[in-house]
């Protein structure tokens, strides 16, 4: 394959280091030249990341945290998209998500404390108000993030423009965000809950997404980074949540509902046509659909 | 055409699961990242061992321990530099790729492969019984891809480091040479 020769049928793939994690993405066929297909999806990637890093001061939503309980502020596309998905899951579950736990989350050492006006740890998701023209207010001081639902939309992004460079079938995958697109039907492992070291075929997904959340990598003193944003306790000892979804900013966001209710998840899941499959600590695997 | 979103599980509802061991993928050959880093130069393997104050020193500098001594390096007709470096990940080893250009600024990264690590597996039987018959060394063949494996959160803080600890050996050692 030449540097600027289409793709053709070839599988070709490319990671980087974006968004804390690994991205890789392959590309399976194309029209164009997949240097240029992937160099333009790294860099969207890159720009979601830009608006929405939690850690960066200069990012948006860094902005937004610091700025927004203060006075309104218009907010760009992606943030906007997020914010919105957020907000509609956080009602439609009831605050199984919630996009404000990031107070807990710094309180609890998972995420260093940023650089913006201390946050109301009893504020929730109800104290955001959505404005016309993108524009955000906060009744009370609170710190958003948006973690992995932001990968997620990252990952649907990418794939949006790979899409438009004339790429047929492939894979993005934001460490543990996944989305298949094209021809492919695709086999997708996670990693054994019980030893994350290991890895199990889960489920075979054609144009759609997977995404896994797990307590095996973050814990700190000894709990875990995903909270239950209603009783503010530490969840997912050894189990880990893998939810299949058209999109993979659902995906995503699906599965800290799911590790909160799996039970109450139900219709959520139904409603955005999508799947979940809990593996808990002794290798035992209930789906949900 | 365009097919609607599908998803099939391949486990059956409340089977407990058997895990079978993890992946190796590889994204570049050296030789590519090579071409992709430093395109049209002809490169020049440098041999570079650390001395033990050599390692000592760029211990020092970079507040990252030497794990391997002897460097893979490369230089280019142009002064540009070459290298390529293994790193450990949370469960993986990561082996990637740097360019350097004449000043030993980062020109490129790459990543080239990275690699579950078998080390805790070891000790368990039913993982150690597929290895028989396979030959001291000999590599892995799985049909698994790291790119099908969701729930992968690797840190690239890893890679960060590294490339931290081979500017300080290009500093030191490599660019006086």
């Amino acid at each position: 394959m030449g540097a600027n020769g289409a793709c053709g049928e070839v599988a070709t793939q490319r990671v980087r280091p974006l968004l804390g994690t690994f991205v890789a993405i392959r590309i399976d066929a194309c029209d164009g030249d997949p240097e240029a297909s992937f160099a333009a999806a790294f860099a969207r990637i890159e720009a979601v990341h830009r608006a929405m890093s939690f850690h960066d001061a200069t990012s948006e939503l860094a902005r937004l945290n610091r700025e927004a309980a203060a006075s309104p502020m218009r907010v760009g596309a992606d943030l906007w998209r997020v914010l919105c998905a957020s907000l509609a899951l956080a009602r439609a579950s009831d605050g199984g998500f919630d996009p404000t736990i990031a107070a807990r989350l710094v309180h609890s050492g998972h995420l260093p404390r940023p650089d913006a006006p201390p946050p109301d740890l009893d504020a929730t998701w109800r104290d955001i108000e959505l404005l016309p023209h993108q524009s955000v207010h906060f009744h009370r001081p609170v710190w958003l993030d948006f973690g992995g639902i932001a990968k997620g939309h990252a990952v649907d992004r990418a794939v949006a423009v790979l899409r438009q460079h004339g790429v047929h079938s492939g894979v993005v995958n934001a460490g543990g965000d996944l989305r298949v697109f094209g021809a492919a039907q695709e086999t997708v492992h996670v990693r054994d809950p019980r030893d994350p070291a290991r890895s199990l075929p889960l489920l075979q997904v054609r144009e759609g997404a997977v995404a896994t959340s797990a307590g095996y990598f973050s814990t700190r003193h000894g709990r875990t980074a995903l909270l239950d944003t209603r009783c503010h306790t530490t969840l997912g000892h050894g189990m880990s949540v893998s939810v299949c979804a058209p999109r993979a900013l659902w995906a995503d966001a699906l599965t800290k509902v799911v590790l909160v209710d799996p039970d109450g998840a139900r219709p959520l899941l139904q409603r955005l046509r999508a799947q979940a499959a809990l593996i808990d600590s002794t290798g035992r695997v209930r789906t949900l659909s | 055409m365009r097919r609607d979103f599908h998803v099939q599980w391949l486990l059956p509802a409340a089977t407990v699961l058997v895990a079978a061991p993890a992946m190796a993928t590889t994204y570049f050959t050296v030789e590519q990242a090579q071409q992709k880093l430093l395109p049209g130069q002809a490169l020049t393997p440098v041999a570079i061992t650390l001395t033990p104050a050599q390692a000592k020193a760029v211990q020092k500098a970079s507040g990252l321990r030497v794990r391997e001594p002897k460097l893979q390096v490369w230089r280019a007709a142009n002064g540009a530099w070459f290298y390529v470096d293994q790193v450990l990940g949370k469960h993986e080893m990561i082996t990637y790729a740097l360019a350097l250009d004449a000043s030993g600024a980062v020109a490129g990264l790459e990543i080239l492969d990275y690699r579950e690590t078998y080390g805790g597996e070891v000790r368990n039987p039913r993982w150690r019984a597929q290895f028989i018959g396979k030959k001291f060394g000999a590599p892995l063949k799985l049909d698994v891809d790291i790119v099908n494996l969701s729930g992968a959160t690797i840190s690239s803080a890893h890679v960060t480091e590294g490339v931290r600890r081979l500017l300080a050996t290009h500093q030191l050692v490599v660019a006086g040479t």
